[in-house]
């Protein structure tokens, strides 16, 4: 069954239409909010909303529109909100409360000092929404139409932004992560 | 290194990603699906054990919340308004809600594909005392380096604002004015971009409101007559609004949808935003 038929009869209350759409879209979506959130729980409970809130919404969804940029366009609404929300402040006064820090799952990663791992690192290092453009573009592979579709932007505007992004990217890897321009450059 | 190599590099490296197994969200999804039913399926309690890092963040903000609740001042500030992006609202009351979208048959809706009909509300804006007035492209041009101004594709027949203004209020404000075809001193709906750090908008006492979502962010629907009050700290800016408004934010963006469409319609309005081609 194609995905528009799948998304009318969910819409019409159909909640097998609809586990179905979220199997084929769960990985997407909870990558994402990894990506940006960089914990797994929290990752999880972000794409369980994402699709609470999505099902939720279906009958005003035109099923015309790819389901998936919709997705994981709730998925960095709530991911955003959750930083924003309790975010930095609630995670320093959390360390603040805690005998013993717990080694953060960013932690753990660079100490895998995988290519990858570095790459997400210097990534972290710009601001949210480049993070977030290059996440859709490049570690989900999105096409620039989705990545467009997603952001609620236009497709010139995810390129011009994608180019500054990368320009930013560039002179992060080099000052911060020779190594990882070592790799590329060899 | 050209930027199509930089890109194939990166494309290439981010597929090593080493990403946590992707949990069962398709079997949490239909357990609450099945228990549920849509009006109940709502995503605010998840049966999971929250992470450590919020479990602590929840005490603490607990802890902080009961101990300002005993201050008298402290309390009244944190239960009389709620607050959308920039916009604050202060409500009377809670009176009855009204009637959402999520039921299974709206039956205060025309149909789907109908072109809904649009009543012009009383007069939303002086138009003659309002500055800024621009063309699309030169708001377009002024603002985008802050956001991108959308257009409602519904109603499908609406096409572009009739007047479009941007003004300077410690950030570019961006006002869409649709008049009413048939009146056009009357206003049929302004949609307003308000990006972060502009000026403070109080929205006090609407007869009725609403927590609602537009496209799955938390937004509030309002239902005037109420006095809108804007501030930057210094100055101070006071109007009636007699239509009633949809706010929700995106980013760094506040949007306000003020009409006098009813709430389905103002949703379907506000979701249908697509940027400029």
């Amino acid at each position: 069954m194609d995905e528009p038929t799948l998304i009318r009869r969910a819409a019409s209350g159909d909640a097998a239409a609809w586990e179905s759409l979220v199997l084929a879209h769960q990985q997407a979506v909870f990558r994402l909010a990894y990506l940006l959130l960089g914990d797994a729980d929290d990752a999880e409970d972000i794409a369980q909303e994402t699709f609470l809130r999505a099902w939720k919404a279906l009958q005003r969804f035109d099923p015309t529109r790819l389901l998936r940029p919709w997705l994981l366009s709730i998925a960095a609404n709530l991911s955003r909100n959750r930083r924003r929300s309790a975010g930095r402040y609630l995670a320093a006064m959390t360390r603040a409360f805690r005998e013993q820090p717990i080694e953060t799952p960013l932690a753990e990663a660079s100490a895998q000092n995988t290519d990858a791992n570095n790459l997400w690192k210097a990534v972290q290092h710009l601001d949210l929404p480049d993070q977030q453009i290059v996440y859709l573009r490049y570690f989900l592979e999105l096409s620039v139409t989705e990545t467009a579709e997603t952001l609620r932007v236009a497709e010139g505007t995810v390129k011009s932004r994608l180019s500054r992004a990368l320009e930013k990217l560039r002179r992060i890897i080099h000052q911060d992560f020779p190594v990882l321009a070592e790799g590329r450059e060899a | 290194m050209s930027e199509l190599d930089f890109e194939n590099q990166l494309h290439a490296i981010a597929k090593t990603m080493n990403y946590p197994r992707t949990p069962d969200i398709a079997g949490f999804v239909s357990s609450r699906l099945r228990h549920f039913d849509r009006l109940s399926a709502a995503p605010v309690t998840k049966p999971r054990l929250l992470s450590r890092t919020w479990a602590w963040s929840l005490t603490i903000v607990f802890v902080l919340l009961s101990s300002l609740l005993l201050i008298p001042p402290a309390r009244a500030a944190i239960i009389e308004f709620i607050q959308i992006g920039i916009v604050r609202i202060f409500p009377r009351p809670i009176e009855p809600p009204i009637e959402m979208p999520q039921t299974a048959t709206p039956h205060s809706f025309a149909p789907v594909t109908a072109t809904p009909y649009l009543e012009s509300s009383t007069l939303l804006i002086d138009l003659s005392r309002l500055a800024g007035e621009r063309t699309l492209s030169q708001a377009q041009t002024l603002v985008a380096s802050y956001y991108p101004i959308l257009l409602p594709t519904y109603p499908p027949d609406l096409g572009e604002p009739d007047h479009v203004f941007v003004q300077d209020a410690d950030g570019s404000i961006t006002i869409l004015v649709w008049l009413d075809p048939r009146d056009p001193e009357k206003v049929l709906m302004s949609l307003h971009f308000i990006p972060e750090g502009s000026w403070a908008i109080h929205k006090s006492e609407p007869v009725t409101i609403q927590e609602t979502f537009v496209n799955g962010q938390g937004a509030v629907w309002a239902v005037g007559p109420y006095p809108l009050r804007l501030s930057n700290g210094d100055l101070e800016f006071m109007r009636l609004i007699e239509g009633h408004v949809l706010i929700w934010a995106v980013e760094d963006v506040t949007y306000r949808l003020e009409t006098a469409l009813p709430f389905v319609e103002a949703l379907k309005v506000a979701e249908s935003l697509q940027p400029l081609p």
